[in-house]
């Protein structure tokens, strides 16, 4: 892909208020099968279960890694779909707190952006399964803009 | 006795590792299993990519690979039927993977008491005195006989040896 591409999708995707559209330019996010729409309070992300996921096969639950990879996934397709900015921004850090084991179904997640400087956006995730208000990881996110 | 059953449990934990679910969805390699410190091989696959016009690779898989590496460094450490689910992991990422070069992977465990385990980890590809990232990551020490690492690759001995797909475990919805 070259970088005209990136930019006129990403132009696409806000204006169709689709942004799945950015979440499929992403090669990892098709590997672990993230997903993305609009819903009423912003960008809902959501990830189905599938057997490459597994962590531990006896519970079975949800590797850990696939859990923070997705989470700083959407944090990044938070920033592309709501900031301005026309390249894969550079994460700086990331920061991820566990709170539950998460279970062999979907999680969801949803970000906000905390901070946005010149040149560098805070943005938090919280992900969970079942029930909102019963959290399984929540997760910290620095990004340098380009 | 003590290094006879740790003899037998580093198979086991590269076993469990390199061929269940993530694990062998990614295709890493554990190449050092000793008391509290672990090294992994893995090499560039373009599917893992984050970037579509670099090509470099998620941070995501930096995330996976690390917190597999750490979590294995800290399961060396127990002594019991226990397993080690993750606290927190903290990430700091120095500069960008290149892509078509192996990352390689090492955690230590620096602090091992009653209940946490404490271990810091890094990525690197050419020096690692330059690494991608650096993490830290707690553990929890939680006893549980049902899924503990033994109990495990027991349950899994087979689908573990023969690596059978990753797509044939667990059952339906």
């Amino acid at each position: 892909m070259i970088d005209h591409e990136l930019k006129s999708t990403l132009i696409l995707a806000r204006s169709e208020a689709n942004p799945q559209k950015i979440l499929d330019l992403i090669p990892y996010s098709s590997f672990i099968g993230a997903q993305a729409k609009i819903d009423e309070s912003g960008v809902m992300y959501w990830l189905e279960r599938r057997p490459s996921n597994i962590g531990n096969p006896s519970l079975p639950a949800i590797h850990g890694g696939v859990i923070g990879g997705f989470l700083e996934l959407s944090a990044s397709i938070e920033l592309l779909y709501f900031l301005d900015v026309t390249s894969i921004p550079k994460v700086v850090d990331f920061s991820l707190d566990y709170l539950r084991p998460g279970r062999y179904k979907t999680i969801y997640a949803s970000c906000s952006l905390l901070r946005q400087g010149k040149r560098v956006v805070n943005v938090a995730t919280t992900a969970w399964q079942d029930d909102v208000s019963k959290p399984i990881a929540t997760a910290r996110c620095h990004f340098l803009l380009p | 006795m003590v290094n006879l059953k740790f003899a037998i449990f580093k198979p086991m934990l590269k076993l469990a590792m390199e061929r269940t679910g993530h694990g062998a969805a990614l295709g890493f390699e554990l190449t050092k299993i000793s008391l509290g410190e672990v090294e992994m091989t893995f090499p560039y696959r373009p599917e893992l990519a984050g970037n579509p016009v670099t090509g470099v690779v998620h941070g995501g898989v930096i995330v996976s690979l690390l917190d597999t590496c750490c979590g294995s460094a800290a399961i060396t450490m127990l002594a019991s039927n226990a397993v080690t689910p993750t606290m927190d992991l903290r990430l700091d990422y120095m500069h960008p993977a290149e892509p078509n070069k192996p990352i390689y992977v090492s955690a230590k465990v620096y602090r091992d008491t009653s209940s946490v385990i404490f271990c810091r980890g890094s990525a690197w590809q050419d020096d690692p005195e330059n690494p991608i990232a650096h993490c830290v990551a707690t553990f929890m020490k939680v006893e549980t006989p049902s899924i503990s690492l033994r109990n495990t690759v027991r349950r899994n001995f087979r689908r573990f040896v023969l690596g059978k797909k990753v797509d044939g475990q667990a059952g339906g919805k």
